[in-house]
């Protein structure tokens, strides 16, 4: 292997995959590696709990093929893992003890599903992260099915469905009093609750969860109200962290990878995107982790401009979407930052909007089943961040 | 060069990001359709905001699909 500096990105996933093209499309001809920590080509996650689960994508998720990396002189090394940064010799260190030398480095890592203490050992235990683990959950799903799933978060809710959708009989554990409520409201909590009671998911609110039982395998699960639970299988959808912690020593803080809006660490050549990282927010003054798919996209877009001392793209307001039982959800804006949110429509008949403001000044937006007033949302609560009223506000704040 | 944007219809799943990216060049009907013209840079981030991976993008001169 030649000794000379060139690109190395830390990472495979979507913000990686983003960052390398556009590096080559923009002319960059240096040397170019993407260290990929899983033995697959770089792929699409957002499948993994819906079509690839179901069964109905198969396992068309990756974005390029074989060639493509080929054509393109970028080098993958799959199957293999950052393990140390070393800024001063301005190296990057990989399993085996390999050192790649570079001259500018992506941190994409990515993040890492939490897990319970109360699960580990047990081999039917999943988490839904990458697609060896949708390939292994899959697996063991079937007709009648006992899958019970821990945490109503959007992944979980998506297994749900997913599941559901393959005959399972599926129990949903939710440790708050309703699922997502936090951040988008008890309203729409109480829907996505019925949602998926309504479509055949037993849904437990409040379920703490104290204990496993089973010989290798989790045969029952005990809650703080003593329900036991009996499962052929368990997902653990409790959320992720950053994989960050081989970063420790390195300089930057493994606890909170911070990157301007260009991408930047402090560290001078290292740069971060996507899950990985806290990106700086212009408008709202934050550093803020997203763990939405545009953000890895756009991000890994703007390290490779700014590597190549080109200006960011736009900013663009982060949103998310979740596909669960036919139903779209999708969300734009910073409902954490709202204090008071009007519904339009019927939710009875998952047709309807939810306009999170604070005071007057909208923040975020919720549609089901209205892609179209989506984007009127968005141009709202864009403007509404510039200052200025919206060209064509579709939707008026009521409060 | 000068970029085109082609939308996959059985693709789009109506989102709307390419919409949000480049307003003149996309609208959302029951697909995305392709409206106007852009700079080829707005076309590219269009294209790559695309969660279903719907939009490909093409150069109009030599019909050689530039993305994906």
């Amino acid at each position: 292997m030649s000794s000379d500096r060139g690109i190395v990105i830390a990472g495979g996933g979507l913000a990686a995959q983003r960052c390398a093209e556009t590096l080559r499309r923009r002319g960059f001809d240096g040397r170019l590696t993407i260290v990929c920590g899983e033995p697959e080509l770089p792929y699409d996650r957002p499948p993994l709990s819906k079509g690839v689960l179901a069964g109905t994508t198969g396992d068309g998720v990756h974005f390029r093929d074989a060639a493509w990396y080929e054509d393109n002189a970028v080098e993958l090394l799959l199957g293999r893992r950052a393990e140390a940064l070393d800024p001063g010799e301005r190296c990057l260190t990989v399993d085996r003890g390999e050192r790649l030398p570079y001259s500018e480095l992506l941190i994409a890592t990515g993040a890492a599903p939490r897990t319970l203490p109360q699960l580990a050992g047990f081999s039917n235990v999943h988490a839904l992260r990458t697609l060896g683990d949708a390939r292994a959950l899959g697996s063991e799903l079937g007709a009648g099915t006992r899958l019970t799933i821990v945490g109503a978060g959007f992944i979980g809710q998506e297994v749900a469905a997913s599941a559901l959708a393959l005959g399972a009989e599926v129990t949903l554990l939710e440790a708050l009093p309703l699922p997502l409520a936090g951040l988008l409201g008890e309203p729409v909590g109480r829907w996505l609750a019925g949602l998926h009671e309504e479509e055949g998911v037993r849904v437990k609110l409040d379920a703490q969860l104290t204990g496993a039982r089973g010989n290798g395998r989790v045969e029952e699960l005990t809650l703080g109200d003593g329900t036991a639970i009996g499962c052929d299988v368990v997902v653990a959808g409790v959320g992720v962290q950053p994989a960050a912690g081989w970063l420790a020593g390195s300089g930057i803080d493994p606890a909170a990878v911070l990157v301007d809006a260009a991408g930047r660490t402090a560290v001078p050549h290292v740069y971060a995107a996507g899950d990985v990282c806290r990106a700086f927010d212009t408008v709202r003054g934050v550093h803020t982790r997203t763990e939405h798919w545009d953000a890895a996209s756009r991000q890994g877009t703007n390290v490779a401009l700014a590597m190549l001392g080109d200006e960011p793209a736009p900013h663009v307001m982060p949103s998310f979407w979740s596909d669960q039982h036919g139903v779209r959800i999708q969300y734009v804006g910073h409902a954490e930052d709202a204090d008071r949110h009007v519904i339009d429509g019927d939710p009875a008949q998952r047709d309807f909007t939810v306009l999170y403001s604070r005071g007057e000044i909208p923040v975020a937006g919720l549609a089901v089943g209205r892609p179209r007033e989506l984007i009127a949302m968005r141009r709202l609560i864009e403007a509404a961040r510039r200052g200025q009223p919206a060209n064509e506000p579709a939707i008026e704040p009521t409060t | 060069m000068t970029l085109k944007a082609l939308i996959d219809e059985t693709a789009c799943s109506a989102h709307g990001d390419c919409v949000a990216v480049a307003p003149g060049v996309f609208a959302l009907e029951d697909t995305a359709v392709v409206i106007g013209e852009g700079s080829d840079e707005l076309i590219l981030a269009a294209a790559e905001s695309c969660p279903a991976l719907a939009i490909t993008v093409i150069d109009a001169d030599t019909g050689e699909t530039v993305y994906p």
